[in-house]
């Protein structure tokens, strides 16, 4: 039982189609759900999303995910419900986030590969993604280095790991890429969090 | 989650753009260095500089690292050294020059501006020592660059200064002559000289500006040219203002990435943030030419009538994606045509495709002036006189920055070839249509006065 006025994690999976959100979220909100964080995607035609909410009523996980799964047809979603727990979130806190980008020519591994070494290095990738053409890949991981790491010792041996499989690596600061792409004013750049703009 | 395109257009403009930050340049005034004693003020010149400077070159080191972007040069540039020179002897001018040349290589700088003269009215003491010394200084210094202002929209163009920096130039040219004449690269004459411009030789700290400021220069022709290339070979049938509009953008983002760094330069060493000058700059790298733009434009033989209007198109569209980009825009901020460091206009000048006399159209319309242009050694001081006076009318007139960065090189005449080296490149010596015949209207020295500001037809 979920107590009064707690936050709960919920994620779906399904099939995408239009209405997925609309169902979801009407689920939670006829509830009495305020919902306080979201993201989604599709991959292949397959819809995700993950969101947090806050219940002003008793539920159970249980309850829960069956209010959501009764807004869709039999075995068309998964859902997952499981408490909020601040405290089993263990991201560095002191750490600026980088774009890497790898570019080269498809093979099994790359992501296993460069995610080991970036996981051995107690860096966080906070996104990736990657995109195909032909025979040519380029994929970008959005990450976060934590402030004792040395970028440029960083960097050099990220080279040396993904030129063993034809790979080449860029490494930037993601503040490169907000000021080339958006259009605030650098000078709050300072004064903002990261992404904050 | 960054659009995927954002992500690698930005890293493509690095990787197959050449955009680099071609200079951070710090800003130093050593007003307060000023001593009847030349030797004391000297060390105090030294000292300052490298008190405020000691850490530049790291920190532009850590954040090249950061962005993975490249920061080609980190300079300085003192306010006008001449100021110091006042109430001393002919001699003192070295000993300072010295101090100067001594503190940028000890805070591993490539170059430090400043060795400057502001004349365009009248040439005070120290002004004229500072100019006496010039063959001796820029022959002997390494890292000093120097320019003289002999024009402004509101004072005119002071022709007796012209005239002494004529001979000024024959002179350097002849002391640096075992290197052909290099020491004239490190001197411009202006017109309107900008006080916050970080572009070398002519960058110096002017009097408007506070006691430390970092400017920077950015360079993104590279850039430009593979986006206007891009744009043409994907729709062959584009409109001149699709390319304008195509300049525009990529403006705007070169622009972005040189504030950022500037700001962050400042922010750590704890001094102001300038401008960022967001001139297109080239260099002698194929992939990294101004010249390849106007090629990319369609202009395939650079000099070739409808140059000045491309050459105008695009400097109007750098402005404008600059100005949007930022409040801190400065310096001059245009697009250069600096011949010996860009191979494509080089190549012009070696087919006769271009001429100085084309070049000058081309500065109405550009950034700054006649820059790197290789000359004959035998050319006259009148021929240079009138070189200068031409495009300070330009300047002068139509109230903007032109400059005059032109080497005669001892024993060469047209045609023949002059490599530099480096950043500043090679070319081949070109000539004016008719070096002579302007002899007595130099002659007469003096003052053009300044012009009108209405009837502007």
């Amino acid at each position: 039982m979920i107590a009064e006025s707690t936050r709960c994690v919920i994620s779906l999976l399904a099939p995408d189609r239009i209405g997925i959100i609309q169902r979801i979220t009407s689920a939670i909100t006829d509830m009495g759900g305020d919902i306080d964080g979201m993201s989604q995607t599709v991959i292949h035609g397959y819809f995700t999303v993950i969101l947090t909410a806050k219940f002003t009523q008793a539920y159970s996980k249980e309850q829960i995910s069956q209010a959501i799964q009764d807004n869709f047809h039999t075995n068309e979603a998964s859902v997952i419900v499981r408490d909020f727990e601040e405290k089993a979130v263990d991201i560095p806190k002191q750490s600026d986030r980088y774009i890497l980008t790898l570019t080269g020519r498809d093979r099994p591994g790359i992501i296993k590969t460069v995610t080991t070494y970036l996981a051995d290095n107690n860096i966080n990738i906070e996104d990736y993604y990657f995109t195909i053409q032909g025979t040519q890949v380029t994929h970008i991981g959005e990450i976060s280095v934590p402030e004792h790491i040395d970028i440029k010792q960083l960097y050099g041996e990220l080279q040396t790991l993904v030129s063993s499989i034809d790979l080449v690596a860029t490494l930037q600061h993601e503040n490169l890429f907000r000021v080339a792409n958006d259009i605030f004013s650098i000078r709050q750049l300072f004064k903002m969090e990261p992404c904050d703009e | 989650m960054r659009r995927v395109n954002d992500i690698l257009n930005t890293v493509r403009m690095l990787e197959e753009g050449n955009l680099d930050v071609r200079t951070v340049t710090m800003g130093i005034n050593i007003d307060d260095c000023a001593n009847p004693d030349i030797a004391k003020a000297s060390v105090s010149v030294y000292k300052k500089i490298h008190s405020c400077a000691k850490d530049l070159v790291s920190i532009c080191n850590s954040l090249s690292t950061k962005y993975g972007l490249n920061i080609v040069n980190k300079r300085l540039a003192v306010s006008p050294a001449s100021r110091l020179l006042e109430g001393h002897r002919d001699k003192d001018g070295m000993q300072l020059a010295r101090a100067l040349d001594r503190a940028a290589a000890d805070v591993n700088v490539d170059l430090i501006g400043g060795y400057t003269a502001l004349v365009h009215k009248g040439i005070t003491e120290g002004e004229a020592i500072l100019i006496n010394s010039l063959p001796e200084v820029l022959s002997q210094t390494k890292r000093l660059c120097s320019s003289v202002n002999i024009g402004t929209s509101k004072a005119g163009i002071n022709v007796d200064a012209v005239r002494i920096v004529s001979d000024m130039i024959l002179k350097i040219a002849a002391a640096t002559s075992d290197n052909n004449g290099f020491g004239c690269a490190k001197l411009v004459v202006f017109t309107n000289i900008p006080e916050n411009n970080p572009f070398m030789a002519g960058a110096y700290l002017g009097a408007g500006e506070g006691s430390c400021v970092i400017n920077v220069g950015v360079s993104g022709p590279g850039v430009v040219k593979r986006a206007v290339e891009t744009l043409v070979k994907d729709h062959p049938d584009v409109s001149l203002d699709e390319i304008a509009e195509v300049a525009k953008h990529t403006a705007f983002r070169v622009t972005r990435t040189g504030e950022l760094i500037g700001r962050e330069v400042a922010s750590k060493l704890g001094v102001s943030f300038g401008v960022v000058d967001l001139s297109l700059a080239p260099t002698p790298k194929v992939g990294d030419s101004v010249g390849e733009i106007y090629q990319a434009m369609g202009i395939a033989k650079i000099g070739a009538p409808g140059t000045t209007a491309a050459v105008a198109m695009l400097n109007d569209a750098i402005k404008k994606g600059g100005i949007f980009a930022s409040s801190s825009v400065g310096g001059l901020s245009g697009a250069f045509i600096p011949v010996m460091e860009d191979h494509a206009l080089a190549e012009a000048i070696k087919q006769k495709w271009l001429t100085v006399e084309k070049m000058e159209a081309m500065t109405a319309v550009c950034s700054v002036g006649l820059d790197m242009v290789a000359l004959p050694g035998d050319i006259s001081a009148a021929t240079l006189s009138g070189i200068i006076m031409d495009e300070a009318a330009i300047g002068v007139f139509s109230g903007k920055t032109t400059a005059v960065r032109v080497i005669p090189v001892p024993g060469k005449k047209v045609g023949d070839f002059v490599d530099f080296g480096g950043l500043f490149g090679s070319s081949c010596i070109t000539n004016v249509a008719c070096p002579d015949g302007n002899e007595a209207f130099i002659a007469h020295g003096g003052h053009i006065p300044a012009p009108i500001n209405s009837l502007r037809n």
